[in-house]
C-alpha cells in the first residue's frame, strides 16, 4: 500500500476551469494523461499515451530556429529558413519547447504535483460554493494514475469540494475502490453493449467496464452512465436501449447521459502527427437524438443529451 | 372600433425598423460612431437659430447668457412624433448650436472622436469653456502622461432623483425655481440671480417645446386615416397639454415625462442617466392597471417607445434601503420591452445575495435569444465599499448603476464619473528611463552592477513617482473644474432634478449636491502588469536581455526583434493566478487607489474615487503609446479596465473565473467600479446547464465583491462576420462596456479588440 502521505505526482494535460459539462455546476477540470482505451474518434488524442509527448503546430512558427540548438536528438532543422521537424528522432524530453516563444512546440503533458493541482482548483471555489459545482478528474484515463487521482481528490474533499471523476472504467478493481471512497461522482461510458463491437471500436472489450460500473453501483457512489453517440457505433435504437437496460439496473445511477459526437480535435491529431480516423463523421442530428432520448426513458432511468 | 389584436406588437416592431433606418441614415452621414447609440434621430433641414452671448467671442457661457439661449432653442427645435409611438418628442443635435463651446454648424449628430488623430493634443481643452478659463498650464504634464481625458469640464455623469419631476411636474419646477429666486433674493436687491433666471429660462423653453408638440400631434391627427393611429395621436396631444404644466397622473403621462427629460439632458449635456425605472414607475403601473386604464400589453409598448426615444441608463432590481428586495411585476416587463423591441437599451439588473433569482434568469433567458441585454451590477462589492466612505448601508442600496459603469445616488451625489482616466502604462516608460539614467550614472562611477532584485525596487520606486505625479496634476485639473464649471457648462439640465442645487442656488458643479467623490479611472492594467512580469522575469532574473536592451527594443518597436517579443508575451500573464504579473497587478491597484483616494484635491479638498475602467479608449489610449514590455507594439491598444488581456490563458480556453478572480482581487473597493467583460458563446448558454451556471457565476462574483459585469452572449461566427462586413448583420448588437450599441455603427479599430475578446473566449 502506497503511503498517502507521501507527495504523489501525476501527468496532467490541461487545467480546465469554468468548465459546465463534467458533472454538476461549474467546475475545474483535471485532464490527465494516459488511457487503456483507443475508441477511434477520442477527442483528446494527446491524453491517450501515458507519457509527456511534443506538439507541432506549424502555423505558428516564425522561423527562429532556436529549436535546433536546443534539440540533442536532430529533430529539429531549418531548411532554407524553414523549420523543419522529424517526430521519429523526437524523445520527448521538451528541452526545445522552452525556446520556443512563439508556442509551435508545445508539450502536452507536464508532471504536477497533487500541491500544485490542488492549488489550482481551490482558486475558484466561491464558484463551486454558487453552483454546487467542484473539481473533475478526466482524461485520459483517471484511474491509469490512480494514486494522484485519488491525492487529488481527497485533497479537494478536505477543503469542502465536490469530487468527481469520469472514467472509461476499464481499470483493475483495486483501482477504482482506492478512488472511490474520496469520490462523490462517478461519470462512466458505456459506449455499446455487444464486446466485439466494442473491441473494434475502441481496442478493449467491455467486460471489466461493466463490472466496474457495478462495483460503483455496489459500493452506493452516485453513478451518471454516458454514451457518446457516434455514427456506425452505437446510434441505433437497439445499441442504447441496450445500454439503458444495463444503467437501469445500476441502484446508484443518478441519471444517463447521451452526448452527442463532435468532431473537434482535428487540429491535435495532426500536432501529435496522428491519423485522425474519424474526421469525416457528422454529428447526430436533432431528431436522432430526441429518438434515443426516448428510447432510452423508457427504460425508466432519468436521460438528458446534449 | 379599433381591432386591438396585436396593436402593441405591431406598434413596437415599428419602432424597431425606425430605429434601425435612424442608425443607417446616422451611418451613412457620419459614418461610424463610437459611443453610446442614442436616440437622437437625423435632421437634415436648416434650424433658425442664434445664441445669446455677451462675451467677446460670440460664445455663450454663463447661467444667464446658457438659460436665454436653451429657452431660444427649444422655441425653434424640431418637433417629432412617431406615429407608433406612446410620446412625443426626440433631439436632433449634440449640444445647441454655439452654446457653451458647442460649434455653430447646423449639422451636429456626429460626436467628437479622436479617431484618425494621430497627433494628440489639449489644445482648446475643455472645449465648452471660455478660452481664458482653460487649464492650459496643465496640457503639456497631462499629455506627458498620456493623460488626455482628465475630466476638466466634464458634463453630467451624475444621477438625477426623477421622483422630484415627476410629483411637480415642468409647472411645479418652475414653481420651484421662482420660490428659492425669492427666498435667496435679499429684500434690498443686488442679488445675482442669473443661476435661477437661467433655469427658469429652461422651463419656459420645455413648456413652450411641448406646446408646439401638442398642435403637431393635432396636425398629424387631421391628416391621419387609421383610426387607431388617430387615437394615439389624439392622446399623445392631450397628455402632453396636461404636462405643459402639470405633473403626470398617469403610467403614460410618467412615461412622456420622462422622454421629455431625456431629450433636454441629452441636447444639452449628452447625459444619460434616468433611475431605478421599475420602482420609479411602479405606483403608476398598479394603479393603472387596477383601474383598467393600462394593460401589461399597452405597458410593455409605453416602455419600448420610452426606449426608442433615448438610451438613458436605468437599474432594476436590487433593494430597497432596508434591505426589501425591489423586484416586482414592473421589473420583469422592462426586460420584456428591451427583449421586444431589440435595440440598444442600457439596463442594469442590480444583483444582491438575496435577489430574486427569477429575474435573474428571465434576463438571462432574454440575453441568449437577444445576444445582449442588462448588464449586472453587483450590490457585493458596490455597497460595501461605499460603506467604507463612513455611509450607512440604506444610503449605500440606493445608489442606482444609471452610467455606462457607474452608479450614483439620485440627486444627492456628484461623481463626474467616466470621464477621468488616466493611462496606468506611461507612467512604467517613464520609469525605465529614468531607471537607464541612473544606472548610466552608476556605470560612469564604475559602480558594481544592480542585483536584480535592485533593478525591480529601483523600478518601482520611479513608478509610484510617475504614477504619483499623473494622479495630482489630474487632481489639480480637478479643482479647477470645480470651480469654474458652473460658470461655463452649468448643470442646468440635472440641477432640477437633484436636491440642493435650486435650494441653495449652487450649481451641481459647484458643490450644490451633498456627497461629492469625483470618480477616476485607471486604464491598462494588464498591459502595465504583464510589462513588469515580463521585466522581472526575462531581465532581472533570467537575464535573456539587458534593461537598455529592453528600452532599444521598445524604441524600435521590436523591429526585427519578433523572438524577444514574444519572449516577452510569453511570461505567465495577470489572470492566470498565482504568477508574478498577478501579484503586480494587485500591487499596481493598489497604489492607484492609495494615489487616488487617501488625499483629497489639494483647494476644494473634493474626495476623489478610484476605479478601473476604460470605457471603449483601449484603442484611444493606445494609438499614441509606444511598444510596451509585455510585447505590445506600438499603436495597439491597451488593455481593457481591469480585464486580464485577451488569451491570458496559454493554450485558450475559455477561463471565466480565472479572469473573475483577477478582477476580484484588483478592485479598489471606494464604491466605484472595476467593471469584468465577459462573452459567453451562444452554444455554450444554450447547453444544458449553461444558464444556470452563467447565473451563478453572476452570483459568485457579486460575493467576491465584484462590482459590474458586461456581458454579451454571441456566436462567435456571427461577429467575425459583422467585423468583416457590418451589412451581414445590420442588428447585431453589443455590449462594448457598460452601454450597449450595432456592432455595425463602430468603427473598425473599435471593434478589433471586441472581436479579440470573442476570439479568445472570454
Amino acid at each position: 500500500m502506497a503511503d498517502l502521505r507521501a507527495p504523489v505526482s501525476g501527468v496532467v494535460t490541461d487545467i480546465q476551469r469554468f468548465s459546465i459539462h463534467d458533472g454538476p455546476g461549474i467546475r475545474t477540470t483535471v485532464f490527465v494523461k494516459g488511457c487503456p482505451l483507443r475508441c477511434f474518434w477520442c477527442h483528446n488524442p494527446e491524453a491517450l499515451a501515458p507519457g509527456p509527448q511534443l506538439q507541432h503546430f506549424p502555423d505558428r512558427c516564425i522561423g527562429c530556429g532556436a529549436c535546433v540548438d536546443a534539440c540533442p536528438e536532430g529533430a529539429h532543422a531549418m531548411h532554407e529558413a524553414t523549420h523543419r521537424f522529424d517526430r521519429s528522432r523526437c524523445t520527448g524530453c521538451g528541452l526545445c519547447v522552452e525556446t520556443c516563444y512563439a508556442r509551435t512546440l508545445v508539450m502536452a503533458g507536464e508532471v504536477k504535483s497533487t500541491d500544485e493541482i490542488v492549488e489550482v482548483v481551490l482558486r475558484d471555489t466561491a464558484f463551486y460554493e454558487a453552483s454546487d459545482g467542484g473539481v473533475t478528474i478526466s482524461g485520459g484515463e483517471p484511474l491509469q494514475q490512480a494514486e494522484f487521482t485519488r491525492a487529488v481528490l481527497a485533497a479537494c474533499r478536505e477543503a469542502g469540494v465536490h469530487t468527481a471523476i469520469e472514467t472509461a472504467g476499464h481499470v483493475a478493481r483495486d483501482r477504482l475502490l482506492a478512488v472511490l471512497p474520496v469520490t462523490d461522482l462517478v461519470m462512466m461510458d458505456i459506449k455499446t453493449m455487444d464486446p466485439e463491437l466494442h473491441r473494434d471500436a475502441t481496442g478493449v472489450s467491455n467486460e471489466r467496464i461493466l463490472e466496474s460500473a457495478r462495483l460503483v453501483s455496489d459500493a452506493g457512489t452516485p453513478l451518471v452512465i454516458r454514451t457518446p453517440i457516434v455514427p456506425g457505433v452505437n446510434d441505433t435504437v437497439e445499441s442504447i436501449d441496450a445500454i439503458a437496460g444495463f444503467a437501469a439496473g445500476l441502484r446508484s445511477l443518478v441519471s444517463y447521459e447521451l452526448l452527442r459526437f463532435h468532431m473537434m480535435a482535428g487540429s491535435k491529431y495532426a500536432a501529435l502527427g496522428m491519423p485522425c480516423r474519424a474526421a469525416a463523421l457528422r454529428p447526430p442530428d436533432d431528431e436522432l437524438m430526441d429518438r434515443l432520448t426516448d428510447v432510452a426513458a423508457r427504460r425508466g432511468v432519468v436521460v438528458t443529451h446534449t | 372600433m379599433i381591432d386591438r389584436t396585436n396593436l402593441y406588437e405591431t406598434r413596437i416592431r415599428a419602432l424597431h425598423r425606425a430605429k434601425l433606418e435612424h442608425t443607417d441614415e446616422k451611418i451613412a452621414r457620419y459614418g461610424s460612431f463610437d459611443v453610446d447609440d442614442h436616440g437622437y434621430i437625423p435632421w437634415t433641414e436648416p434650424i433658425p437659430f442664434e445664441p445669446v452671448s455677451s462675451h467677446p467671442s460670440g460664445g455663450c457661457w454663463g447661467m444667464k447668457d446658457i438659460g436665454e439661449s436653451f429657452r431660444r432653442w427649444l422655441e425653434v427645435h424640431p418637433v417629432y412624433i412617431h406615429p407608433q409611438s406612446a410620446i412625443a418628442g426626440a433631439w436632433v443635435y449634440k449640444g445647441i448650436p454655439g452654446v457653451a463651446g458647442f460649434e455653430r454648424a447646423t449639422d451636429m449628430g456626429a460626436p467628437d472622436s479622436p479617431k484618425g488623430n494621430r497627433t494628440r493634443t489639449l489644445d482648446g481643452y475643455p472645449k465648452n469653456w471660455r478660452p481664458e478659463d482653460r487649464p492650459t498650464h496643465l496640457y503639456e504634464k497631462l499629455l506627458g502622461y498620456n493623460t488626455y481625458s482628465p475630466g476638466i469640464g466634464h458634463p453630467n455623469h451624475f444621477g438625477p432623483d426623477m421622483t422630484i419631476g415627476l410629483d411637480l411636474g415642468w409647472g411645479g419646477l418652475l414653481e420651484k425655481v421662482l420660490r428659492y429666486r425669492e427666498l435667496n433674493s435679499p429684500a434690498e436687491g443686488g442679488a445675482d440671480t442669473t443661476f435661477y433666471d437661467g433655469e427658469e429660462n429652461l422651463i419656459l423653453g420645455m413648456q413652450a417645446w411641448i406646446r408646439r408638440h401638442v398642435e403637431h400631434a393635432r396636425a398629424m391627427v387631421r391628416l391621419e386615416d387609421d383610426p387607431a393611429t388617430r387615437e394615439n395621436l389624439e392622446t399623445i396631444a392631450q397628455i402632453n397639454e396636461h404636462l405643459v404644466d402639470g405633473a403626470p397622473r398617469t403610467f403614460r403621462e410618467a412615461i412622456q415625462f420622462l422622454g421629455w427629460f431625456q431629450c433636454i439632458d441629452r441636447m444639452w449635456a449628452l447625459g444619460g442617466a434616468l433611475g431605478q425605472i421599475d420602482e420609479l414607475l411602479r405606483p403608476w403601473y398598479e394603479a393603472d392597471l387596477a383601474s383598467g386604464r393600462e394593460t401589461d400589453e399597452s405597458i410593455i409598448w409605453q416602455l419600448a417607445s420610452l426606449f426608442f426615444n433615448d438610451s438613458h441608463y436605468s437599474q432594476i432590481g436590487g433593494q430597497g434601503p432596508d434591505g426589501r428586495d425591489l423586484t416586482s411585476p414592473m421589473s420583469f416587463l422592462v426586460l420584456e420591452a428591451m427583449h421586444r423591441i431589440r435595440i440598444p437599451v442600457n439596463v442594469a439588473l442590480r444583483v444582491h445575495d438575496g435577489m430574486d433569482q427569477s429575474l435573474l434568469r428571465k434576463a438571462l433567458e432574454y440575453m441568449a435569444a437577444d445576444g445582449t441585454g442588462v448588464d449586472f451590477a453587483l450590490s457585493g462589492g458596490l455597497d460595501e465599499g461605499f460603506m467604507r466612505n463612513g455611509y450607512p448601508v440604506g444610503l449605500a442600496r440606493m445608489r442606482a448603476k444609471v452610467g455606462c459603469n457607474w452608479t450614483a445616488l439620485p440627486g444627492i451625489e456628484y461623481g463626474s464619473q467616466d470621464g477621468t482616466r488616466l493611462c496606468l502604462v506611461t507612467p512604467l516608460l517613464l520609469a525605465i528611463d529614468d531607471v537607464l539614467a541612473t544606472n548610466a550614472a552608476a556605470d560612469a562611477a564604475a559602480d558594481p552592477p544592480a542585483p536584480a532584485a535592485a533593478t525591480m525596487d529601483a523600478l518601482w520606486r520611479r513608478y509610484e513617482h510617475h504614477l504619483g505625479v499623473a494622479v495630482a496634476t489630474v487632481k489639480a485639473g480637478k479643482d479647477i473644474h470645480m470651480e469654474r464649471q458652473a460658470d461655463n457648462y452649468p448643470e442646468i439640465v440635472l440641477n432640477l432634478f437633484c436636491h440642493g442645487p435650486i435650494e441653495r442656488g449652487l450649481d451641481a458643479s459647484a458643490g450644490g449636491l451633498d456627497i461629492i467623490d469625483l470618480a477616476f479611472d485607471g486604464i491598462g492594467l494588464a498591459t502595465t502588469a504583464d510589462s513588469f512580469a515580463a521585466i522581472e522575469q526575462r531581465v532581472a532574473e533570467e537575464q535573456k536581455l539587458s534593461l537598455a536592451e529592453l528600452r532599444r527594443h521598445l524604441k524600435d518597436d521590436y523591429e526585427g526583434a519578433e523572438p524577444v517579443r514574444l519572449m516577452l508575451a510569453t511570461v505567465p500573464r495577470y489572470g492566470s493566478g498565482g504568477s508574478r504579473a498577478d501579484e503586480w497587478a494587485r500591487r499596481i491597484a493598489e497604489l492607484w487607489t492609495s494615489l487616488v483616494r487617501d488625499t483629497p484635491t489639494d483647494r476644494g479638498h473634493w474626495t476623489c474615487m478610484p476605479g478601473l475602467f476604460s470605457h471603449g479608449a483601449t484603442s484611444n489610449f493606445g494609438r499614441l503609446l509606444g511598444a510596451t514590455p509585455n510585447g505590445r507594439r506600438a499603436g495597439e491598444p491597451v488593455s481593457h479596465s481591469a480585464d486580464p488581456d485577451p488569451g491570458f490563458v496559454p493554450g485558450g480556453g475559455v477561463a471565466l473565473t480565472a479572469k473573475a478572480n483577477a478582477v476580484a482581487s484588483t478592485q479598489s473597493r471606494w464604491g466605484n467600479t472595476t467593471p469584468l467583460q465577459v462573452e459567453i458563446d451562444t452554444g455554450l448558454m444554450n447547453s444544458m446547464g449553461g444558464t444556470d451556471a452563467v447565473a451563478d457565476f453572476i452570483m459568485a462574483h457579486n460575493r467576491q465583491g465584484g462590482t459590474l459585469i458586461n456581458m454579451n452572449i454571441v456566436k462567435k461566427e456571427h461577429v467575425i462576420e459583422a467585423h468583416e462586413d457590418p451589412a451581414t448583420h445590420p442588428d447585431l448588437m453589443i455590449r462594448v462596456t457598460g452601454y450597449s450599441a450595432y456592432f455595425g455603427s463602430l468603427s473598425r479599430e473599435y471593434r478589433q479588440p471586441i472581436v479579440d475578446r470573442i476570439i479568445a473566449g472570454g
